[in-house]
């Protein structure tokens, strides 16, 4: 049923040549091309990031877009913002938040989502 | 069947280790259906997250001695049709989600995936290594890779239909027997994820959208990165071009011209993941056609859309084209765009080349507040009048009760697969109401029609189910009898896609 939503996102097309990765991770000036996330990382924890929460909080994730809708664009990317806790990432996983699913601790244990709450409040992704 | 012998636990416990089981009321709520308005109908009482195909083997063994109802999901990402969430209350959720084994076979462009690979992570993998293989992905990549395939999900490309490219399984059975299909029956065979038949019955379907057993490992076959994509984004102005259009394109789907299914959907599919309804009108009823002509107008779209597109070598991508565009020749379409990517271009970056997405679960927020969606998708012949017939129907429910059109008509190689979208806003329960009338409505429509669903959420499998009755529903005794053979204390998945074990028929709603 997604592919429904997908095809017609790709009716945006325009004909930019530039690849994905916008700083504020939402625009798209052409949705046929440059939905593709920036995957890589730098360190372990920006690893399991990547890994476990990238695909909705990086470039063009489902969480990057609707948060986009309710704060500056630029920060809507988690590794841009300033304001997180500990306490805020553990709940928004772990009771979901808006539109995010919970994460269980089968797909992040405990152990694991502490060190994605070290990196995000660590500043290690600035 | 909300508690449990506590020794059960113990013994779980004692098998995948103490970490692994878990039961508090928060894993209970993790595991549940986020976009349901009453998650406590079908939430689980535990889940228990096993790390190897031997740990699974194990937790059946126990699950037979103390008659737990087990629930297997791959990742539980199957948003729309229940999430992680079982069909019977109380069971116990089996997340194979710590399973993630992946082993490619570049030359051959196959795949062996244990179920807690993500679209993502076969991607990076796949990055990692510079693997020329693509994928194809659905519009929630973040959903498992073995999990979509077994329950017949489908991707933008030519390898669209997952389940087709299934190749050689292993299973857990529900007497806790390992077995491989295909090839893969025989002991270090070779051709286990390259021919598909095997020696004898082929099993591989028998654990589609089923109940017989738990899948460990999925062979899948990837495409080779092609030299070039080409195709057409068609735009139609008016809602009656949906006959012609889909009378337009089948002939070449038949031939094999088209090798992907092309889905033509309305204007609602962009406006709901880029944008919220409120930003449209504050109107509660149907959107009206200003806002409609707004919608379109914003995103330049016709009232239908389709993207159509070819794979291969250049001066294969180069005349099937030609034949796409003389088969539109001189028809009224609104606009057409070409789209062309060529091995050596930067990265295209789009599903339709094979990168996972997760943006389109946006959609969940068209309403605003916490939203969700269940599908509506029956599958009927492809021919242009009966979908025009099947479109008017399905829009006059939407209208009648109260919820914007959201559809788009999938074209496989015999067949149309209409899928509609019902978006909603979880917190409002007058609308939850409505939602759940009209899906019933929905199928009631089809069935008048013989036409049956191809997938379906959770709380109404019995439902879907039921609508295939043959026969005094001959298919669902056969599926039954199938299933009391192999899982005699019903422990696998009690009640999914409508197969009830012996000792449970009575929960059948």
């Amino acid at each position: 049923m997604k592919r429904a939503v997908l095809a017609a996102i790709f009716a945006l097309a325009g004909c930019s040549e530039k690849p994905a990765a916008k700083a504020d991770g939402t625009k798209i000036e052409n949705a046929f091309r440059g939905a593709m996330q920036d995957r890589s990382s730098k360190s372990p924890p920006e690893a399991l990031f990547v890994e476990k929460c990238g695909m909705c909080h990086r470039q063009m994730g489902m969480g990057t877009v609707i948060l986009a809708r309710r704060m500056d664009p630029k920060v809507a990317m988690l590794e841009a913002r300033t304001d997180l806790t500990a306490e805020l990432i553990t709940a928004a996983a772990r009771q979901g938040i808006g539109n995010m699913p919970r994460i269980s601790r089968g797909e992040v244990s405990d152990a694991q989502l502490s060190e994605i709450s070290n990196y995000l409040t660590k500043g290690a992704a600035k | 069947m909300t508690s449990f012998n506590p020794a059960a636990f113990r013994a779980f416990a004692a098998a995948i280790g103490q970490d692994w089981v878990m039961t508090s009321n928060e894993d209970r709520i993790t595991y549940s259906d986020h976009f349901a308005a009453d998650e406590s109908k079908h939430q689980p009482a535990a889940a228990i997250v096993p790390a190897t195909a031997q740990e699974v083997r194990a937790v059946v063994r126990i699950a037979n001695q103390y008659k737990v109802p087990l629930w297997p999901i791959s990742r539980g990402k199957n948003f729309g049709y229940g999430g992680a969430a079982p069909v019977t209350k109380g069971a116990v959720v089996l997340d194979l989600s710590r399973m993630k084994k992946i082993e490619v076979d570049t030359e051959n462009g196959t795949v062996l995936v244990e179920p807690g690979v993500s679209f993502f992570d076969l991607y990076d993998y796949l990055q990692a290594r510079k693997i020329p293989l693509w994928l194809s992905v659905p519009g929630n990549s973040w959903g498992s890779v073995a999990g979509n395939a077994l329950d017949r999900g489908v991707g933008y490309t030519s390898y669209g239909d997952h389940a087709a490219r299934i190749c050689g399984l292993e299973v857990v059975l529900p007497d806790g027997d390992l077995v491989r299909t295909g090839m893969g029956a025989m002991e270090g065979n070779p051709s286990w994820q390259l021919y598909k038949p095997g020696f004898g019955p082929s099993w591989d379907t028998m654990f589609c959208q089923s109940n017989f057993g738990i899948v460990t490992k999925l062979g899948l076959w990837l495409m080779p990165e092609p030299e070039s994509v080409q195709g057409l984004d068609f735009e139609f102005d008016k809602p009656e071009d949906l006959g012609w259009a889909i009378d337009t394109i089948m002939p070449l789907r038949r031939e094999g011209v088209i090798q992907q299914s092309p889905s033509i959907g309305n204007w609602l599919r962009s406006a709901a993941v880029m944008t919220t309804r409120q930003q449209w009108t504050k109107d509660k009823g149907p959107l009206n056609d200003k806002v409609v002509a707004g919608i379109r107008e914003k995103f330049k779209i016709g009232w239908w859309s389709v993207q159509v597109r070819f794979y291969g070598p250049t001066e294969i991508t180069d005349a099937s084209l030609r034949v796409l565009e003389k088969a539109f020749d001189k028809k009224p379409i609104l606009s057409k765009k070409p789209a062309k990517w060529t091995r050596g271009d930067p990265p295209e970056g789009s599903p339709v080349t094979g990168v996972p997405v997760s943006f389109p679960l946006a959609n969940a927020n068209w309403h605003g507040g916490r939203g969700g969606h269940i599908g509506y998708s029956p599958v009927l012949p492809p021919k242009g009048d009966l979908a025009m017939d099947q479109f008017k129907r399905t829009y006059d429910l939407y209208s009648k009760f109260g919820m914007d059109y959201h559809a788009s008509f999938a074209m496989g190689d015999r067949s149309l697969t209409n899928v509609n979208q019902i978006l909603y806003d979880k917190d409002n329960p007058d609308m939850m109401g409505r939602v759940d009338a009209m899906f019933r409505a929905l199928v009631a429509d089809a069935s008048a029609h013989n036409y049956g669903e191809y997938r379906t959420h959770i709380e109404y499998m019995d439902l879907v189910a039921d609508s295939y009755g043959f026969n005094d529903h001959a298919l669902r005794r056969l599926n039954e009898r199938v299933k009391d053979a192999l899982d005699p204390n019903g422990i696998i998945a009690p009640g999914k896609s409508g197969i009830w074990p012996k000792a449970l028929r009575g929960e059948r709603s």
